[in-house]
């Protein structure tokens, strides 16, 4: 556990970095410190490397002082990586990513090893080991920067906006990359970003912080989005917190209904049959997966397969969260979500008002923030 | 051009070059010893930096000959003589180089390597003199080519100790073109040689550079295709 009592950061200048900062970042969790430039974030992560040194108060790893061991030696056990990753242009991708190793010593065959093991890890092909950083695109470049802090397997990692300056694809891609890592080797992470969104998707704590320094909230992504501690960390989060919140909802608790089907073999008579009722009917092949929407206005087509209303994006009834589900709704042509199983077979469909009559809170909470 | 006579005195070229090139590449060595650690304390300590540049300055302002008529009192008439002052010529040229060299080094490049845990002298030499290696070849290459230029000078202390500047003494004395043309030729060609063999040291010194980046990316990807290049 990283823990930071009442640490303050004054620069010579008399601007105050942190303020009385007091957090704990429980080991093997992902702790986010969110907020927008000026607020600390940046400096409370160097303090834990001693990159920066307190004015004042103690930051203890697992109960002692970062300040008891030299520099050099406490850096060697903790990853770090930033935003512009500062790779070694003149260093090979294996080169650079077997630096700590390197500078603890290890036989150059281990460190190379352990390098080619971090690539795949990272999700990079071992085959370009040997190029130079200048040869790879920004995404690769990050990947290496995280294998790098990975290298001599730290127990603490450090991320300084470490997927902010790629591509939304790519950052994306990165994310998933992050959480699947730490799902495997549970580091005590301190990641720090001025992305609501990222905080949100991967933190298991997420503290907000305001300009000065000042810690406004750490809580839980869910408990957050539920309760912001105050105005500032309401703005903060934005206007659709409250849709963002629904991702940590299961779908599972959604109640489906079986809507009514029919066979993509049908006939003309059938479909006329089903469609009696007026409302649209789903269109399934043989394994009961959905195809499309057949609605009314265009029942006289069937059974040419162009008569069909494509369904938009299913969900995962028994993976995805109810944000999911209310996405799939919403976009759906006629209003209704439609979750399937893992080889997209349909369980279930649900219209949005159904959704929103799920997602209603109880009346014990109406009225409370 | 009396063809006869250069070839008659072929050894005596032969011998006056190599010493030459030995007046004229000790001092480049010699420079290169002070410069870096200078360059690298300059870097450490920015408030060292004006006045280092300031007295490499004003010795590179001081007269050539002046300076080796002060010498001759403590180093009497030898190599050291002419290596000194050629060796203090370098300086103004190589530490600047040096300097910027290490000031190019990006920060997010420094800031990682202080992160994993170098030491600032680690870092320094494995990280930042590395990445600084094309701006100091380039102040090598002039203060080489310089220096080869320079050495003639040392012909005023006497006939051993200007490579081949005993040849332009000799043929203005005699008023003879001959040694004088060719003197000049070689001492051209060796500044262009050894400017050759630096550029073609600093590419297989960097080969990480991206003024080649077409190049190298191209061999790599035919590598990987399995077609030997």
């Amino acid at each position: 556990m990283i823990s930071f009592e009442h640490v303050t950061k004054r620069y010579p200048d008399g601007t105050v970095a942190l303020d009385d900062l007091s957090l704990e970042c429980p080991t093997g969790k992902t702790t986010v410190l969110v907020g927008t430039s000026g607020s600390g974030k940046t400096t409370a992560v160097r303090l834990i490397n001693r990159m920066v040194e307190p004015t004042s108060g103690r930051i203890l790893i697992d109960g002692t002082d970062v300040r008891s061991r030299p520099p050099e030696q406490l850096r060697r056990g903790i990853g770090y990586v930033i935003q512009q990753v500062g790779l070694f242009p003149h260093r090979t991708i294996a080169d650079n990513i077997a630096t700590v190793p390197y500078l603890l010593g290890w036989d150059k065959k281990k460190a190379r090893a352990q390098a080619h093991e971090l690539m795949e890890r990272v999700g990079l092909d071992p085959a370009i080991s040997g190029r130079y950083p200048y040869q790879l695109s920004g995404g690769q470049q990050q990947r290496v920067g995280v294998a790098r802090a990975l290298a001599a397997d730290p127990p603490i990692l450090l991320m300084d906006e470490p997927f902010s300056a790629v591509d939304p694809v790519v950052r994306s891609e990165l994310q998933q990359e992050f959480m699947r890592l730490q799902a495997d080797l549970d580091k005590t992470i301190v990641f720090v970003t001025h992305d609501v969104d990222e905080a949100i998707k991967l933190g298991d704590r997420v503290a907000v912080f305001r300009i000065g320094g000042h810690l406004v909230q750490v809580d839980t992504p869910e408990r957050l989005l539920t309760a912001p501690a105050d105005e500032f960390v309401e703005r903060f989060l934005g206007y659709d917190r409250g849709f963002r919140r629904l991702s940590f909802i299961d779908a599972k608790s959604l109640p489906l209904s079986t809507p009514e089907t029919l066979e993509l073999t049908a006939s003309a008579e059938q479909a006329k049959t089903v469609l009696g009722s007026g409302a649209p009917v789903l269109v399934v092949d043989d394994r009961r997966r959905p195809v499309g929407w057949l609605i009314r206005s265009r029942v006289a087509r069937w059974p040419d397969q162009s008569a069909l209303v494509a369904v938009g994006h299913t969900f995962r009834a028994d993976a995805d969260s109810v944000r999911a589900a209310l996405d799939s709704a919403v976009l759906s042509p006629v209003g209704v979500a439609v979750g399937v199983d893992d080889e997209g077979v349909l369980t279930g469909a649900i219209a949005h008002d159904e959704i929103a009559e799920a997602i209603r809170p109880p009346s014990a909470e109406i009225g409370s923030t | 051009m009396d063809w006869q006579w250069a070839a008659d005195h072929v050894d005596d070229f032969a011998e006056a070059t190599r010493s030459h090139l030995y007046l004229a590449l000790m001092p480049v060595l010699y420079g290169l010893l002070i410069s870096i650690p200078l360059g690298l304390l300059c870097v450490r300590i920015p408030k060292l930096y004006p006045p280092v540049l300031g007295g490499a300055n004003v010795i590179y302002a001081l007269p050539g000959l002046a300076l080796i008529v002060l010498l001759i009192d403590t180093t009497g008439f030898s190599n050291a003589t002419i290596i000194i002052p050629l060796t203090l010529y370098t300086l103004v040229i190589l530490i600047p180089n040096i300097v910027d060299g290490l000031r190019s080094v990006p920060e997010p490049v420094r800031q990682a390597a202080t992160a994993m845990g170098f030491g600032e002298l680690r870092r320094q030499i494995q990280v930042e003199f590395p990445i600084a290696i094309p701006y100091v070849m380039a102040g090598l290459r002039v203060a080489t080519v310089s220096s080869i230029s320079l050495v003639s000078i040392g012909v005023l202390i006497g006939d051993d100790f200007g490579g081949l500047g005993v040849f332009f003494i000799d043929g203005f004395q005699q008023d003879f073109m001959t040694p004088i043309i060719i003197g000049v030729v070689l001492s051209v060609a060796l500044a262009l040689l050894a400017d050759a063999l630096l550029v073609l040291a600093q590419r297989l010194l960097t080969p990480w550079s991206r003024t080649r980046r077409i190049r190298p990316l191209a061999q790599v990807e035919r590598v990987e295709a399995g077609v030997s290049v």
